[in-house]
């Protein structure tokens, strides 16, 4: 399609006879998207090249922020840290756990769900309660929960038997931190799942107990199949706030104790606001921004594979 | 569509918007306004009409000052606005402010540790102010504040320097049930062998057996003998630091002057001593019998159970007298921490109040009338008195009045003076437990607290827990500091 314009005799005669017409270097789609664009680069382009740079300096804040090149220096500590690959070894079982456990017990709170046809409206509002409460209110209301003095849940344990302190030991602590992030978000996949579980139609399921198929075989074989590209989109919405979990470890154990809840979020967030060592900081972030590329691509490629991302 | 060409264009009018936008943005991103400034013989009233921004952790004497500004704003005419935040967001608000160039907080609660000795250099020298004749002298001078807590709270490096005026003093003493050492008195000294009467004399070897001894005899009157604030936290090293030092630990070779006057270079750690090793045993033993729930508390957990009833003594700052004595009236008891083999050391945990180095000439001479306001005798007072507050004076002539000389018997109008007397004895020279002021404290404290923390878990042995503290510390002092 060509414009009127161009044929536009005082166009015609501007030109020099043998030039081609010259393509305008940023046509009107360009011109659109120019003011996205440099939206886009001030909040996040120019933010990850001073990222990168800062990854390679020392960097100065009194009388006006300055980078101090020193090499791969920030780098090198990086990888040789010890505690920094603990705490990227908590983070993996950390993700793991939670995300694991999430799925699981949201779908099956949606299975149930799905069969309750008296009150389902006021139970799912009632599932879906923790979800809409702030993660640094989710780990108060924990730390009051497990507080030895008062607090319920810590009653509940002792009258079971068990004399220890929730928070005060690192096993426990690392298990309530991932229990409270279970608890707040296991609603989020229940209601996706619960959404995927109504397009299943209801004619295959009818036929399926018609054919005398008994009930696992129908979520093995039909359900799960037909809400699978659900739970792939939940997981990987899951998946990407898991790996930046940090306020309710923040509020109840501050990464102890002896660092068994300190994943890396944690630890960046102490090295960049308690130590200032912003050049380490930004080489910790870089390498969880590579992680949650690599999380987010593969989940990506899954959704691909099945044709969903078109 | 029809358009006036003699007109502006809808382009040329987006243009304009935006170069107008650009131009109000960078005009207010530039150049700040300093304060105004009067020729007045009135010293205090030349910066009538100006603002300040006073940056606060959310302490006792800020609450009280918070809580009635009235006095300062009719005596200069300046207007004050507070913003009291928890230490760490505190620092960091204090350090962006500093490295923006301007100063959003011209007046700056500057915590020895974590703010003067990392951005000394972005705190004003106050002897320049002192010396200014067009400006009014802090009452009585600098000798009026306590002199170790000029030092610690003051200076950094320098000796004769000071940056900041000492504003609060907390400071760890032992605070106990008096009512129930008073019930238990003669069989706790019958079956101990010694009086048991909290003071300075007692060793933390005889506060063990005390603990231990309420632990197994007075369950209906208490849980747990001692409690502490053990969790993974700047308190943990506060209450470790007190044992350490009286058993002939140090964090450094020449400890007392590095946590005196400070340093930028204080040489290898010595943690791995026999001494801070020996510390180190008794620490963990002695938490081996406190209540388990401490290894999840801070200084507020800790404070919460004693007055929750549940402990009958623990080692707390002094300033949580006035919430004690609000839930617990005259149950209570302060006294110097016990000694150790070798020494007496109560941590102290004051702050002094500065004044931003990126501030304008007037801005920083009205901010030089609010912390001498701030720090003056009349203004501790009324803080002491205060509803809202409590204070912890920092001047000598206050703990001489009258009648906060009477208030440190009950039944007293200022709460926080029943600790005076254990107080003015923790803060002798010789008495007071200086943490190292160092600019890279903050990451150092960390690894002390993070690996007591695996000590008190089981995951380190002391020896273990001390030589890594020591190889971890000295790492980080070796990379330096630079803010």
């Amino acid at each position: 399609m060509t414009h009127a314009a161009d044929h536009s005799p005082v166009l015609e005669r501007a030109r020099p006879e043998t030039a081609k017409p010259r393509e305008p270097r940023i046509g009107f789609e360009g011109a659109m998207m120019t003011p996205g664009l440099i939206l886009l680069a001030a909040l996040s382009i120019v933010p990850f090249l001073a990222l990168i740079a800062m990854s390679f300096s020392h960097v100065r804040l009194l009388g006006g922020v300055s980078l101090d090149l020193v090499g791969l220096r920030n780098w090198a500590r990086f990888f040789t840290d010890a505690d920094m690959w603990m705490s990227w070894l908590r983070t993996i079982v950390y993700f793991v756990l939670t995300v694991g456990l999430e799925m699981v017990l949201g779908v099956a709170v949606a299975l149930c769900l799905y069969r309750v046809l008296r009150g389902r409206n006021l139970l799912l509002g009632l599932l879906l309660l923790p979800m809409f409460v702030a993660p640094s209110i989710v780990g108060l209301l924990g730390r009051y929960l497990t507080d030895s003095t008062f607090g319920l849940y810590a009653w509940v344990l002792r009258s079971v038997g068990y004399s220890g302190d929730i928070l005060g030991s690192p096993i426990s602590a690392f298990a309530a931190v991932v229990f409270m992030d279970v608890w707040e978000w296991t609603p989020l996949i229940a209601l996706i799942t619960l959404a995927g579980l109504s397009s299943v139609p209801q004619s295959v399921r009818e036929a399926a107990a018609v054919d005398g198929a008994p009930g696992w075989m129908t979520l093995r074989y039909i359900v799960f199949p037909a809400i699978s590209n659900v739970l792939l989109v939940a997981l990987l919405i899951r998946s990407m706030d898991a790996i930046r979990y940090f306020d309710i470890i923040w509020v109840t154990t501050n990464g102890g104790p002896a660092d068994a809840t300190k994943i890396v979020p944690v630890r960046l967030y102490e090295t960049a606001f308690r130590f200032f060592d912003l050049g380490y900081a930004a080489a910790i972030g870089l390498a969880m921004l590579a992680f949650s590329i690599f999380i987010a691509r593969t989940f990506v490629r899954l959704l691909d594979v099945r044709g969903l991302t078109r | 569509m029809d358009r006036n060409p003699l007109g502006p264009s809808r382009r040329d009018v987006l243009r304009g918007a935006l170069a107008a936008g650009a131009a109000v943005t960078l005009s207010g991103c530039g150049a700040q306004a300093d304060a105004p400034h009067v020729v007045t013989v009135d010293q205090w009233r030349q910066f009538k009409g100006a603002t300040l921004n006073f940056i606060s952790e959310n302490t006792a004497p800020t609450a009280a000052i918070a809580a009635n500004t009235r006095p300062f704003t009719d005596l200069t005419g300046i207007t004050i606005n507070i913003v009291t935040l928890e230490l760490t967001a505190l620092v960091q608000r204090v350090a962006l402010d500093l490295a923006s160039g301007h100063a959003q907080y011209q007046v700056i609660y500057a915590d020895p540790y974590q703010v003067l000795a990392p951005y000394q250099r972005g705190l004003v020298d106050l002897r320049t102010m002192q010396a200014d004749p067009n400006l009014p002298h802090l009452p009585g001078g600098i000798a009026d504040f306590i002199p170790a807590q000029m030092d610690a709270a003051g200076r950094f490096v320098d000796p004769n320097a000071y940056y900041t005026l000492p504003y609060d003093a907390p400071t760890m003493i032992w605070q106990y049930r008096r009512d129930l050492f008073d019930k238990y008195h003669d069989r706790m000294a019958n079956d101990l062998g010694f009086d048991p009467t909290p003071s300075g004399e007692r060793t933390w070897d005889e506060y063990y057996r005390i603990a231990n001894w309420f632990n197994k005899h007075a369950g209906s009157d208490v849980k747990y003998g001692t409690g502490h604030q053990a969790r993974q936290h700047d308190s943990l090293m506060n209450d470790f630091s007190n044992v350490l030092w009286s058993y002939g630990g140090a964090y450094f070779d020449n400890g007392k002057e590095v946590g005196r006057i400070g340093s930028r270079d204080p040489g290898p750690c010595r943690l791995d001593s026999d001494a801070a090793i020996a510390g180190a045993e008794f620490y963990q033993k002695l938490l081996a019998i406190a209540d388990p729930a401490s290894t999840t508390w801070d200084w507020d957990g800790v404070g919460a159970a004693f007055r929750a009833g549940r402990l009958a003594m623990c080692p707390n700052w002094h300033e949580f007298a006035a919430s004690n004595e609000q839930v617990m009236p005259g149950k209570t008891g302060y006294s110097p921490l016990p000694r150790g083999p070798v020494a007496t050391a109560n941590m102290y945990g004051g702050t002094g109040v500065g004044i931003s180095g990126n501030t304008r000439p007037h801005e920083r001479g009205a901010a030089w009338l609010f912390i001498v306001w701030a720090t003056s005798p009349q203004t501790q007072l009324a803080n002491l008195k205060s509803k809202a507050g409590g204070g912890t004076p920092t001047r000598t002539s206050v703990y001489e009045l009258p009648e906060v000389r009477a208030a440190e018997k009950r039944p007293s109008p200022m709460p926080n003076m029943l600790t005076a007397a254990a107080v003015r004895q923790a803060w002798e020279p010789d008495k007071i437990g200086l943490r190292p002021k160092i600019p890279m404290w903050n990451e150092c404290n960390t690894a002390i607290f993070t690996q007591l923390s695996r000590m008190l878990t089981g995951g380190a042995t002391p020896p273990d827990a001390m030589r890594t503290i020591k190889a971890r510390v000295d790492q980080i002092v070796a990379r330096g500091w630079v803010a």
